[in-house]
């Protein structure tokens, strides 16, 4: 094999903590971090190391889950298991809380950015998808709350380019979202997982979606457009990776510029796989391009590819560490 | 009819005097576990039903007592405000009556959503947990 994940730099992001997310502003500059001691970093490259820039510790009184960065890169949204969500805005180097966003009944587990701005959603252990508009005075107003699992909601993610959400659940669906009427409404349910569906990764293009799962496995969806007579989206799994990985998948990331995809695992590994340039669309082929069994010392809780530099990856761990890594392949 | 018949009716009636008492016994047992069970069922379905109805209707009433508040307010933020009570409304009037309805269940979902978002939107505390239904607690 001559592909090949390099190690260039790790470090502590949350020490004694766990690290639970890390994300790439827009421009791929800077990293924010967030984990197990409430708190939200972010972090830049200094000559040849990382180093934090800022730290915004009194936003939260629980676990901080999950970050995303606003599509202009000068918001940042945390979600916590204190049951709120914030949202920082950048002032030159510093970042200040501008709005609180309460409604769930416990823990959010996950909140991600519309690519237009201007909507957000969060999902919570309530079982509820709520979304939210932000208007031009930094108001945000909740349009919308969506009851379509039956258990907890992991993940939330946001087409790259259509107005469609998609959520994962611990009830082992997927769910597929479209406004309608002002309102939002479930427009598809993606059965097929055996466990806890994770997290959830569109393509670059935006026409399939990759879910990972409890149950080990790593499915390809694919829309096959609406039926006639039928009101709701037909989504099919067009693939499933199964046999790579030893336990829960974590977290899974798309890679925009290589198309690589990249899944974060239960067994402290991280694995790449690419996509046979042959393959047909309905039935796509994947291989694995590089397997690091010990990425972490534990559990990698996510991955994620930078937005502008190909190949770039930062991943990090329930041993509080944060690791950035350079992805080479044949094709890249 | 011979004397081996007779005799043979006499042991059989003998022999399987276990199995008709037992037969017997379980069709009696049926009747009476059916009698109580509707009883049960009964008032099982009598309190849920009170309970889910109290629920749907406090909404009914907030959302009433909202629209009302709201109506003579002109703003651009009162009249989405206004929008979404008035679709609570809406959804509740539409809500069925007979127990049946297959999308019983989705219905209350729906209904308890656009509730919590309402709340959102005036922002007024979930706090009414003598009348809502948690995520925390049983589905019925």
């Amino acid at each position: 094999m001559k592909d090949a994940l390099d190690l260039l730099q790790r470090f502590s992001g949350h020490p004694d903590s766990r690290c639970w997310y890390v994300a790439w502003d827009p421009e791929g500059a800077l990293l924010a971090s967030c984990g197990g001691d409430r708190a939200v970093r972010i972090w830049g490259k200094e000559g040849e190391s990382w180093v934090c820039k800022s730290a915004l510790s009194d936003g939260h009184q629980r676990t901080v889950r999950k970050v995303a960065w606003s599509p202009c890169g000068t918001y940042l949204a945390s979600a916590s298991f204190d049951a709120t969500t914030c949202i920082w805005k950048k002032k030159e180097d510093d970042f200040e809380c501008l709005t609180v966003l309460e409604g769930h009944e416990n823990e959010v587990k996950c909140v991600a950015w519309a690519p237009s701005g201007s909507q957000l959603a969060t999902c919570s252990r309530d079982k509820s998808v709520w979304i939210w508009e932000v208007d031009e005075e930094d108001e945000y107003e909740c349009v919308s709350v969506v009851n379509a699992h039956t258990q907890d909601v992991k993940h939330v993610v946001w087409h790259p380019t259509r107005e469609l959400l998609a959520s994962a659940s611990y009830d082992n669906n997927v769910c597929i979202y479209k406004e309608e009427d002002d309102d939002w409404e479930r427009r598809a349910t993606l059965e097929g997982h055996t466990s806890t569906v994770w997290s959830l990764a569109f393509d670059p293009s935006g026409q399939r979606l990759a879910s990972c799962s409890d149950d080990r496995t790593v499915k390809i969806w694919k829309e096959s457009g609406p039926h006639e007579g039928d009101a709701s989206d037909a989504w099919k799994c067009v693939c499933t990776l199964s046999g790579f990985h030893g336990r829960t998948i974590y977290d899974i990331s798309w890679c925009r510029l290589t198309g690589a995809m990249v899944t974060a695992c239960g067994d402290d590994g991280i694995r790449v796989f690419k996509e046979e340039v042959t393959s047909d669309p309905d039935q796509p082929l994947f291989s694995m391009s590089v397997h690091v069994a010990k990425a972490h010392s534990q559990d990698v809780n996510c991955v994620a590819w930078n937005p502008k530099e190909p190949g770039l990856l930062a991943s990090c761990s329930d041993d509080g560490e944060i690791a950035i890594w350079s992805y080479k392949s044949e094709d890249v | 009819m011979s004397m081996t018949d007779e005799n043979d009716d006499l042991f059989d009636s003998v022999l399987m005097a276990d199995d008709r008492f037992r037969i017997e016994g379980y069709r009696e047992g049926f009747e009476e576990g059916t009698r109580r069970g509707m009883i049960e069922g009964h008032n099982h379905g009598m309190i849920h039903g009170a309970k889910l109805s109290s629920e749907v209707s406090f909404y009914y009433g907030f959302a009433m007592t909202w629209k009302y508040l709201l109506q003579k307010n002109t703003h651009g933020k009162a009249r989405k405000r206004l929008k979404a009570v008035e679709v609570l409304g809406d959804l509740i009037q539409k809500f069925p009556h007979e127990p049946q309805h297959e999308n019983l269940q989705e219905d209350v979902e729906r209904i308890r959503a656009k509730f919590r978002q309402v709340c959102s939107l005036l922002n007024v505390p979930m706090n009414f947990c003598d009348y809502v239904h948690g995520s925390g607690s049983q589905d019925f």
